[in-house]
């Protein structure tokens, strides 16, 4: 009867996995901590630095008052997300951060924190209905995009732009509309073309391959994020107009401030995702201690030079 | 340990195969009900079922074409491009019969084909749907140039279909999977059709010699597994407020792993309705377990892993 042979082993090997897993994981559950109370957070991808920084950003707050965060990831998996989220809010944590991977499919998770009356803190993203959620907070993108515009005007107040968009995300349209605004401001200055980088090095590349042909007066690009900056970047060279076309960006990441320190591009506006963990984790505290939390908080961007790269290599 | 023994020799052999999986559920349900504090709440178990049916759905129609050997790697994209379609007709005014009928065809139209060109033309299973699941892709990222819709709200049917409970407590959509559990377990087990699709599993040629018609059959059971997909499609939209032409990568995944888990064999010829759907449910106790117990995540890949690798093991051993 070897069926029944492997029924014995495997029990037998399940309760030594339940004795085995027992004591170490004790300090894990929150119940066993004095006060420890649960915080969740969900990323649609951990596949990002950016996201993995803003989780410390959390996690020091949380973990500095002696509570515990448990960090979900996703996989830009929708089902996964709402999944991972049913099951913490089973266990009635103190708070949801949540970077959803798509705002509409996590309503029924969103309609169940609020039946539970757990509230949820958006982080990364603009959202189309916030009467659900206690607030959210951004990098300013708006401001991202006049920061990159006025570092531009300074060294040519008449330069012929062009953008690499990723128009699927409200954060670029908002960093677009912010140049838009900057530029405005100096007559000298146009936009030739706008066309779609995919916001990564390999969309941002050919792109602009073609738009350097096209245009031989363009003298300025655009693209919304560091990565098409970087693939902007190796096309401008390629094409032997290495320094004739002046690149300024935003996301402030430790590639880009490398490529500025070199003086490949000019300047990069910083969003701090720690800062924004840390922020959204503050609000959550303030909430529960029954303190007002305004709805839109808006993470100030800083711009990364030549001047100041050092600081962003690291 | 005698009487023990001389029970399990008395159930009938079909019964007999389920034992083990139904051991291991217990066993899973007994460890996270020690470790973690709450688990067994008939909340938590209620929200594994509903957490898991269209993993499950999937799952049942992918036994169907592993039982005959073969594999369907397209559900993922055509759950999402089922969700599409009927989002996007909806949206343009089609009532809801229409709609649902509109994608209950695109997802049977994948079915055929994969029946005709696996069988007839006889093209490998993993390629064909390999191949289908790029165009399912493709043509739901065509609708709303790729970006997500809402469904409307009016259309309070098909969203009741993921989100709505009976009686306020049991999911709708755990429903739907209980009822498609029944109509597939009778099908593969208590018809003629069911043996002929493990006859085709365990000997293609010898099946085709004692009289099957072996390649209605297979386009049968490809036919089969997009109908259900179509269903796992619809109650996904529904859970999702609408459709999202990304969604459901590595569905396809879940659902091999279900099946394999639940005793279906890749080499075909074996597996059960019943296996696969505590297939599923083992792995949503581990997902919401492994949760729930805070262990990161990075660990749980790993784990969820060395299970499915060690059920495949099991199931090596147990044909030799």
């Amino acid at each position: 009867m070897p069926t029944l042979r492997w029924l014995k082993l495997f029990t037998g090997s399940l309760f030594a996995l339940l004795v085995c897993s027992c004591a170490p994981d004790r300090e894990n559950v929150p119940d066993a901590k004095a006060g420890g109370r649960l915080f969740a957070v969900s990323f649609m991808t951990f596949n990002n630095p950016f996201f993995v920084d803003l989780n410390e950003g959390i996690k020091a707050v949380v973990e500095a008052r002696g509570d515990q965060l448990v960090t979900l990831d996703s996989q830009n998996n929708s089902l996964k997300q709402r999944n991972d989220l049913s099951d913490l809010l089973q266990q009635s944590p103190a708070a949801i951060f949540l970077n959803p991977v798509n705002w509409e499919g996590i309503r029924g998770t969103l309609l169940e924190a609020k039946r539970k009356q757990v509230p949820v803190i958006v982080v990364d993203t603009d959202v189309s209905d916030p009467g659900l959620v206690l607030c959210q907070v951004i990098s300013d993108n708006l401001g991202a995009g006049r920061l990159a515009a006025g570092a531009l005007a300074q060294v040519n107040p008449n330069a012929k732009i062009a953008i690499l968009h990723l128009s699927t995300a409200k954060s670029c349209i908002d960093r677009v509309t912010g140049f838009r605004e900057g530029i405005a401001r100096y007559p000298g200055m146009s936009i030739l073309d706008t066309q779609e980088g995919k916001g990564t090095i390999e969309g941002g590349r050919p792109v602009m391959q073609d738009l350097l042909g096209r245009y031989p007066e363009l003298d300025a690009v655009f693209p919304i994020n560091d990565p098409s900056a970087i693939g902007a970047y190796s096309a401008i060279e390629s094409a032997g107009r290495a320094g004739k076309v002046t690149i300024v960006t935003v996301d402030g990441s430790r590639e880009a401030a490398a490529y500025i320190r070199d003086g490949k591009i000019l300047s990069s506006s910083a969003q701090s995702p720690t800062e924004i963990g840390r922020v959204a984790a503050e609000k959550a505290y303030e909430h529960l201690e029954g303190k007002p939390v305004e709805k839109d908080i808006r993470i100030p961007v800083k711009l990364v030079t030549r001047e100041n790269a050092s600081e962003f290599l690291r | 340990m005698k009487t023990v023994r001389e029970l399990y020799g008395r159930l009938p052999p079909g019964w007999r195969a389920q034992i083990p999986i139904l051991s291991a559920t217990a066993g899973l349900l007994l460890l996270f009900g020690v470790w973690v504090p709450n688990f067994l709440t008939l909340e938590n178990l209620v929200d594994i079922a509903q957490q898991n049916c269209v993993y499950a759905i999937l799952a049942f129609g992918m036994t169907l074409v592993i039982l005959i050997g073969g594999i369907d790697l397209s559900v993922g994209a055509v759950v999402a491009l089922v969700g599409t379609v009927t989002t996007f007709t909806l949206l343009h005014g089609w009532p809801l019969p229409c709609a649902i009928l509109g994608s209950f065809l695109v997802a049977g139209a994948f079915g055929l084909f994969h029946g005709f060109a696996i069988s007839k033309g006889r093209m490998p299973a993993f390629i064909a749907t390999l191949a289908s699941m790029m165009v399912a892709r493709g043509l739901a990222f065509g609708f709303n140039s790729g970006r997500p819709m809402s469904l409307p709200d009016t259309q309070t049917a098909l969203l009741a279909l993921g989100n709505g409970r009976l009686g306020g407590f049991f999911p709708v959509p755990v429903m739907v999977m209980l009822v498609l559990y029944g109509f597939m377990a009778a099908l593969l087990h208590f018809t003629v059709f069911g043996r002929h699709l493990v006859a085709i599993g365990n000997s293609r040629s010898a099946a085709a010699f004692s009289g099957v018609r072996v390649e209605r059959k297979e386009i049968a059971a490809y036919l089969g597994a997009a109908i259900l997909t179509a269903f796992a499609g619809l109650v996904h939209a529904s859970q999702l407020y609408g459709a999202e032409p990304a969604s459901g990568q590595g569905f396809e995944l879940n659902a091999i792993a279900a099946a394999v888990v639940g005793g279906a064999s890749l080499k075909g010829g074996r597996g059960s309705m019943t296996g696969t759907l505590f297939g599923a449910i083992i792995i949503g106790i581990l997902d919401k377990g492994l949760n729930q117990a805070h262990v990161h995540f990075s660990l749980q890949y790993i784990i969820k892993g060395s299970v499915i690798l060690a059920s495949v093991w099991l199931d090596a051993r147990r044909r030799d």
